[in-house]
């Protein structure tokens, strides 16, 4: 106690500051005024008297020390004059403070502003209970490749049945539907979820109740999320118990899940059980997530899943062989999709900070050598070695702590304008819930100091690493053809070979994006507009309902003054939407016992391809007169004919595609037209045939109404709408964009990736042409004295001008050729980030090598000028 | 100087306390004094050392000071024993003795331990 008390009484004298010299010197003074008398009166000379008492004392000035000592905490006191002292030091250098403290805040502000989404997307734990005990179990397939597939509904039983690793597993599936409450119908995202599913989860609705043992043939239940809930029931708790339609069925609202719950990411607006599903196996739809029992690892499970999936692949050899089970833990699983691109954009900024951290600690090596005659006095004059290394290390101290402090408001201000540009393009969750909060606070203190220390403490101990005696000499001599020292050389030479090294990932990532962007679609996207239509089955389950409803629509739809012309379709290029079928082809054998040939199925309306420019390469395309009752006919693309009919004219064959188990239809192919890029720009055409929604028996729900426009597409959404609308008024339409803006938006992702690595690329160059220019600039400031001996010497101002320009090009082709390793070996880890990435491409390669050197020209030929510009006689006067 | 004995710090402290407890309240000057007559000149205090060690028992609450006049009217900072830096005394005095009583038994020649 009584410690602690002294201990807290000496720190606040330490922070409070107050010394009080004068009344320890009174009490001194006092004290020898009585000693001196004692001795005077002992026979002394009053000098004589002085002298002993002071001896006794042990030297004044030693005792105030010591009582000092006594009164604040020593450690803390020194800590206080370093940062006094080194605040003092910084602000008589503005230049230098100013330059390393903006270094700084660009390398944290960047890594704190990428972190703090990253905490949002990867790190915040999701809203679900114990959630690492949740997995996310995907369907592998070794021939296709899959890693992510889903699985089908009587194997996932199988794996619900046969599992030791799970204390519980649910499977889920997207079914956007449109749902009908009171007099308005809308396109919902719905999921079909196990009725366990919110047990597996561990969240349960927030009012109302869960599906309970609901079983397959119960009453139609459906449970709302709390959004769609406050949209359409005002928040109102008597929405329990009414009724909504979804898909023209009535269902009943039993529950309503809590704010912000979602499965995996996707913003649902209804949950519905999970019936019998469909029994082939073939057919892999749903999403299996598991809660894994008390105790068992991932491993575990992982060995468990696979050994019942080659229990399934011995069972059922046509279906499941090559199927495998793929277990990722569930909070990996949710951001999967955004996970490398922000660990990929990670680490670029961390290269930035490498670069910024090089760029300061050469600045403090050059001051160091600057300050080398403050340093030895200091050092002469009884600092310790260590004493002056901390000294060094508070200056780096403030200097982080400063860019620390400055780098956390730029990522404040940078990591919401990202977040909030980046939210408009995709549905990533937590991506609205990026702020600067503890954990980015956290962060940044953490990477601010370990940048402060990591680049504070090499240029310590470098710039006392001299006998001060050398150095006090040293420092009054002229410096003379004096290079700048080999750690600073060898810091330019990384930062360059970093930057260049990024500068490598942002020009690949950029030409991919332009070879992305100048890719021919195949189609033209210009005065077209869409909408995407949902159609309600159970009423246009039948074809004649279908046919109906397109036929009034496109009447609508073209009679609108301003439209040109408009078709259906079912896949619209770039527009997420994808059907594979099997089918076979009359005179071929299957390729395969099991399994037909498979090709995407696409259905469009007569005059479609024309409308969208897509060229007809043979026969004809999709007429009026193909309706039902007349020949039932297929138009496929080039793909197609190169892969099914090889060498030979697939005009006037046959296919059979089977509609469900017991029937199957027979298609003529009469036309063949032009490849378009479906899935993506980067993805090369898959074969594709194509039937019209006349004839087409093919169930789905989901079609894309296409209008091409005299005047602007955008103009007419609103009358599209409407003419949808008044052709069916229960059919929802969900989204309306103009096919350029689809086109678009189908490379935001490469774009993005294009535009953040392109920058930090930028930045990083900016930095290490810094560090360049400084190292050049202090090497002239040292070779002054030389270049002014070259001068008198009859030098011309060019080879003055050479000589340096040189130094700096030699250390930019050091840094160029340990970039360009570095590039070749870290390229590759961009493929896969964006589709198409062409790593290793020379024509990069060489661009960026040539921005670096020029950079690096630029740089170095502003000290150089000055350099040459040296006045002889002023030169050697000054030294 | 060779046959004086150093003073240590805790016993330092423990000798001003006794001091002020006998004396009253004195100044550092008188204290240092008192401790020299005491130990009949045997011990070679420095002053100096003194002052930080009165400050350290200010502040662990054993002594109080304040700024007076001393018999001879000169200003001096008089330092005044407290109930704790009595309590204190009587502690370490007692732990005093029982330690160098052990000593003393361990160094008398002539007593074996049985």
């Amino acid at each position: 106690m009584r410690a602690l008390r002294a201990w807290l009484l000496r720190l606040g004298a330490s922070l409070s500051g107050r010394v009080q010299p004068g009344e320890v010197a009174d009490e001194l003074d006092s004290h020898l005024a009585f000693h001196i008398d004692d001795n005077v009166r002992a026979g002394m000379t009053p000098a004589e008297a002085r002298r002993t008492a002071l001896l006794k004392l042990g030297g004044f000035v030693q005792t105030v020390e010591s009582i000092r000592e006594q009164r604040g905490l020593p450690l803390l006191d020194t800590l206080r004059q370093d940062l006094v002292y080194a605040v003092r030091v910084l602000r008589r250098n503005p230049g230098f403070t100013a330059t390393a403290v903006i270094t700084f805040a660009l390398g944290i502000g960047a890594n704190s502003a990428i972190f703090s989404i990253v905490n949002a997307i990867l790190l915040r734990p999701l809203p679900l209970a114990e959630p690492s005990q949740l997995v996310m179990i995907f369907a592998t397939e070794a021939r296709r490749s899959l890693q992510f597939d889903g699985v089908s509904y009587p194997a996932f039983i199988d794996w619900q049945e046969q599992n030791r690793s799970f204390a519980s597993m649910a499977a889920f599936a997207n079914r956007d539907l449109p749902l009908g409450t009171g007099d308005e119908v809308v396109a919902a995202r719905g999921k079909v979820v196990s009725a366990n599913i919110f047990d597996v989860v561990g969240v349960q609705p927030a009012i109302g109740r869960a599906f309970g043992d609901w079983r397959p043939g119960s009453s139609d239940v459906v449970i709302l999320s709390d959004g769609f809930w406050k949209r359409y029931f005002g928040g109102s708790p008597s929405a329990i118990g009414q009724t909504v339609r979804i898909d023209e069925r009535p269902h009943t609202i039993v529950g309503v899940m809590p704010p912000r719950f979602t499965l995996d990411g996707d913003s649902e607006d209804f949950f519905q059980p999970l019936g019998v599903e469909n029994m082939n196996r073939g057919r892999g739809f749903l999403r299996t997530v598991g809660r894994l029992r008390r105790g068992v690892a991932l491993e575990q499970a992982r060995d468990d899943m696979s050994a019942i999936a080659r229990r399934l692949e011995r069972l059922y050899p046509g279906t499941h062989n090559g199927v495998g089970a793929n277990l990722v833990p569930m909070a990996g699983a949710v951001a999967r999709r955004v996970r490398m691109g922000l660990l990929t954009i990670m680490s670029v900024v961390g290269v930035v900070l490498l670069i910024a951290c090089a760029n300061v600690a050469s600045l403090m090596l050059a001051r160091g050598a600057t300050r080398q005659q403050e340093l030895a006095l200091r050092a002469a004059l009884g600092a310790g070695r260590l004493r002056l290394v901390r000294q060094l290390l508070t200056e780096s101290a403030v200097i982080a702590a400063a860019g620390g402090a400055l780098g956390l408001l730029v990522a404040h201000w940078t990591a919401s304008a990202l977040a909030a540009a980046v939210a408009d393009q995709f549905r990533v969750p937590g991506i609205e819930s990026v702020r600067t909060d503890g954990m980015v606070l956290l962060f940044t203190i953490c990477v601010s100091a370990a940048a402060g220390l990591g680049f504070g403490v090499a240029p310590a101990f470098a710039c006392l690493s001299k006998d001060p005696n050398d150095r006090l000499r040293e420092a009054s001599r002229s410096a003379t053809g004096r290079r700048a020292p080999r750690a600073r050389r060898g810091l330019v030479i990384a930062e360059t070979a970093l930057a260049l090294a990024l500068l490598v990932g942002g020009g690949t990532l950029i030409r991919t994006f332009l070879t992305l962007r100048a890719t021919p679609p195949g189609f033209n996207s210009a005065s077209l507009i869409k909408a995407d239509l949902s159609l309600p089955l159970p009423s246009f389950r039948q074809l004649d309902t279908r046919v109906g409803f397109y036929h009034a629509a496109l009447q609508r739809v073209r009679a609108l003054p301003g439209v040109r012309a408009a078709a259906f379709v079912s896949i619209l290029p770039l527009n997420n939407r994808n059907n594979t079928e099997s089918f076979h082809i009359v005179g071929k054998p299957d390729p395969s016992p099991d399994r037909g040939f498979s090709a995407v199925f696409n259905m469009a309306s007569a005059g479609y391809f024309r409308m969208m420019g897509i060229p007809i390469r043979g026969g004809r395309e999709f007429e009026e007169h193909d309706a039902a009752g007349a020949p039932d006919v297929a138009v496929i693309n080039e793909a197609a004919a190169r892969a099914f009919w090889p060498g030979e004219s697939p005009l006037g064959r046959q296919i059979v595609l089977p509609i469900n188990n017991e029937a199957s239809q027979i298609l003529t192919v009469v036309g063949v037209v032009g490849d378009v890029r479906q899935a993506s720009l980067g993805i090369p055409p898959r074969p594709e045939i194509a039937v019209s929604p006349m004839q087409s028996h093919l169930p789905g729900s989901s079609v894309t109404i296409v209008a091409q426009t005299k005047g602007a597409p955008k103009a007419l959404a609103e009358s599209l709408r409407a003419a949808v609308h008044s052709a069916n008024s229960l059919v929802p339409i969900s989204r309306i964009a103009t096919v350029d803006d689809v086109v678009s938006s189908s490379i935001v992702e490469p774009r993005l990736y294009a535009t953040l690595l392109g920058a930090f690329a930028l930045l990083a160059l900016v930095l290490a042409c810094v560090g360049l220019y400084g190292l050049i600039a202090y090497s002239v400031s040292q070779r002054r004295h030389e270049f002014g001996v070259r001068v008198a010497l009859g030098a011309a101002q060019s080879t003055i001008m050479r000589l340096v320009v040189g130094e700096g090009l030699h250390l930019a082709a050091a840094g160029v050729g340990i970039g360009l390793v570095l590039a070749l070996a870290a390229s590759r880890l961009l493929v896969g980030l964006v589709v198409g990435v062409e790593p290793q491409d020379p024509v990069t390669f060489a661009a960026v090598t040539l921005v670096l050197v020029a950079a690096t020209l630029l740089a170095t030929c502003i000290p150089a000028r000055r350099a040459a510009r040296v006045d002889a006689m002023v030169a050697l006067r000054t030294d | 100087m060779a046959d004086k004995a150093d003073v240590w710090q805790g016993t330092l402290a423990l000798m001003a306390l006794k001091t002020l407890e006998t004396l009253g309240p004195l100044h550092g000057y008188g204290i240092a004094r008192r401790i020299e007559q005491t130990s009949a000149y045997h011990l070679a205090l420095n002053y100096g050392t003194l002052y930080p060690a009165l400050l350290k028992l200010e502040q662990e609450g054993y002594v109080t000071s304040e700024w007076g006049v001393s018999d001879n009217n000169r200003k001096a900072k008089f330092y005044r024993l407290t109930r704790a830096g009595r309590k204190q005394l009587d502690k370490e005095a007692r732990e005093w003795e029982r330690t160098t009583a052990i000593l003393a038994r361990f160094l008398t020649p002539g007593e074996e331990a049985p």
